[in-house]
């Protein structure tokens, strides 16, 4: 397996207090991660982290191989990243030019962008709210969105926070559809989660956060279990 | 001449079109909208990014950027004109009762109504709306823009806001404008000399503009906030 996204010596503190450390971790193509923890266990500040949104003290980072700098990662190695936030943030104008958003910054021309974008809505079975305000969609629909918004970049890993909390039974079925064919690609997906159906999907890899500290199986955590 | 025949002298200037009248109405907007093009950018710029970027003193600076919307601009006016006169270190520029040296007493009183208002606004917003952005490959430039588009409303408003108070000014204006006819003389200026020789007729038609200019103001601020509004309670 192609090691997508490495990571050494990650340590982060709040108020002096130590909140994560984690020796290394591995993100590996083609893998899916369901990252477990109690609230407040760090679960969306790794999350975070690892998309370049956090400070944190880290050793050693690399993406597909290259040494980079996790807090100051260029643009074009962020877009590689796909972040979706607990309640995603919708941008006050239509849901299409939400997904659009990533390709403009990116200089794709308007034809070829509204192109892609509605196809992406269409992959989220979201293609007949284009048109409508995004931040009038509910949670469920904003989540799906969210995930059309990032996917539309073609990520080579996911994050998402917390993606089924707060859904209502039909919102978390939908999106745990979308998930799975996110997860069906060649792409690292890494979800922090509570859910107990998604932590118990057969194939995917499990970590668990517990004081700061990453337990787990698999490959990902190699050098804790001195490999 | 009693209060009926003032108001009428100053309706018949109104509506005369009077060279010198709508000359000093010019000169006012000419300079206060300039002196907002000018600083509004930077001001926009320093709002956001003290309330975005963490930096030693940064406390300092917000509580002096504050307390300097509060500032006399007849102070404004007086340390400009020493920079200004002739010994000053400015001097050699040669601005002293010029328009210029108007537009830049203005843009220093306005901007931190602008830097203020920005500040608040931003930290007001969702700091989610950075963090997408970048997310989704913004740089910091484009991502501070878009969390500034996300809060338009509020920026617009303060826009306003900054107008209101320059456009009514009178101690900066008077003191490194001069009050020069045809050149330097505005609104509040204006009002100022015509009252102080007994002239009520034009001062009166100039206080007319003066609040038309003013109410317009306001209701354009209450229609941007309002549109703010709506678009929040979605």
């Amino acid at each position: 397996m192609v090691a997508v996204m490495e990571i050494g010596g990650l340590a982060k503190s709040w108020g002096g207090r130590p909140v994560l450390r984690i020796p290394q971790l591995v993100l590996e193509a083609g893998s899916s991660y369901v990252l477990s923890g109690d609230n407040g266990a760090g679960k969306s500040t790794l999350l975070r982290i690892l998309a370049g949104l956090e400070p944190a003290k880290v050793e050693r980072f690399a993406f597909e191989g290259k040494l980079l700098q996790l807090g100051r990662l260029p643009a074009e190695v962020r877009r590689l990243i796909g972040f979706v936030h607990q309640h995603p943030y919708m941008f006050n104008r239509s849901t299409l030019a939400n997904v659009e958003y990533g390709l403009r910054l990116q200089g794709v021309p308007r034809h070829e962008r509204s192109r892609l974008a509605h196809d992406a809505l269409t992959w989220a079975g979201m293609a007949e709210f284009a048109g409508a305000p995004a931040q009038r969609l509910s949670g469920g629909e904003q989540q799906r969105v969210a995930l059309a918004r990032a996917k539309v970049l073609s990520p080579h890993v996911y994050l998402l926070d917390e993606p089924t909390a707060n859904l209502d039974a039909d919102g978390r079925r939908r999106v745990l559809e979308l998930i799975a064919q996110l997860a069906a690609a060649d792409k690292v997906v890494l979800i922090a989660c509570h859910d107990l159906e998604m932590i118990n999907l057969p194939g995917v890899v499990r970590l668990h956060l517990e004081n700061g500290s990453l337990e787990g199986e698999g490959p990902a955590l190699r050098a804790l279990a001195g490999g | 001449m009693d209060l009926l025949d003032t108001t009428r002298e100053a309706f018949r200037l109104l509506f005369s079109g009077d060279p010198t009248l709508w000359g000093i109405v010019w000169v006012s907007i000419k300079v206060s909208i300039l002196a907002l093009i000018l600083a509004g950018p930077l001001a926009v710029a320093a709002g956001f990014s003290l309330s975005h970027v963490v930096f030693p003193g940064r406390r300092l600076l917000v509580i002096l950027v504050q307390a300097f919307q509060s500032f006399p601009t007849v102070v404004v006016g007086l340390l400009l004109y020493l920079l200004l006169s002739r010994q000053g270190p400015l001097g050699a520029l040669q601005l002293l009762f010029s328009q210029p040296a108007m537009v830049l007493g203005q843009m220093i009183i306005v901007f931190p109504v602008l830097a203020a208002y920005t500040l608040s606004a931003v930290q007001g917003a969702d700091p989610r709306a950075y963090e997408t952005a970048a997310s989704l490959g913004a740089g910091r430039m484009r991502a501070a823009m878009t969390t500034l588009w996300e809060v338009r409303f509020a920026v617009m408003a303060a826009l306003f806001m900054g107008l209101g108070r320059i456009i009514s000014e009178i101690g900066c204006s008077l003191m490194v404008g001069g009050n020069i006819a045809g050149l330097t003389r505005n609104i509040p200026t204006a009002i100022a000399l015509e009252t102080s020789k007994g002239e009520f007729a034009q001062g009166v038609a100039l206080g007319m503009v003066l609040i038309v200019l003013a109410l317009g103001v306001n209701v354009a601020l209450a229609a941007v906030q309002g549109q703010g509004g709506m678009r929040r309670a979605w």
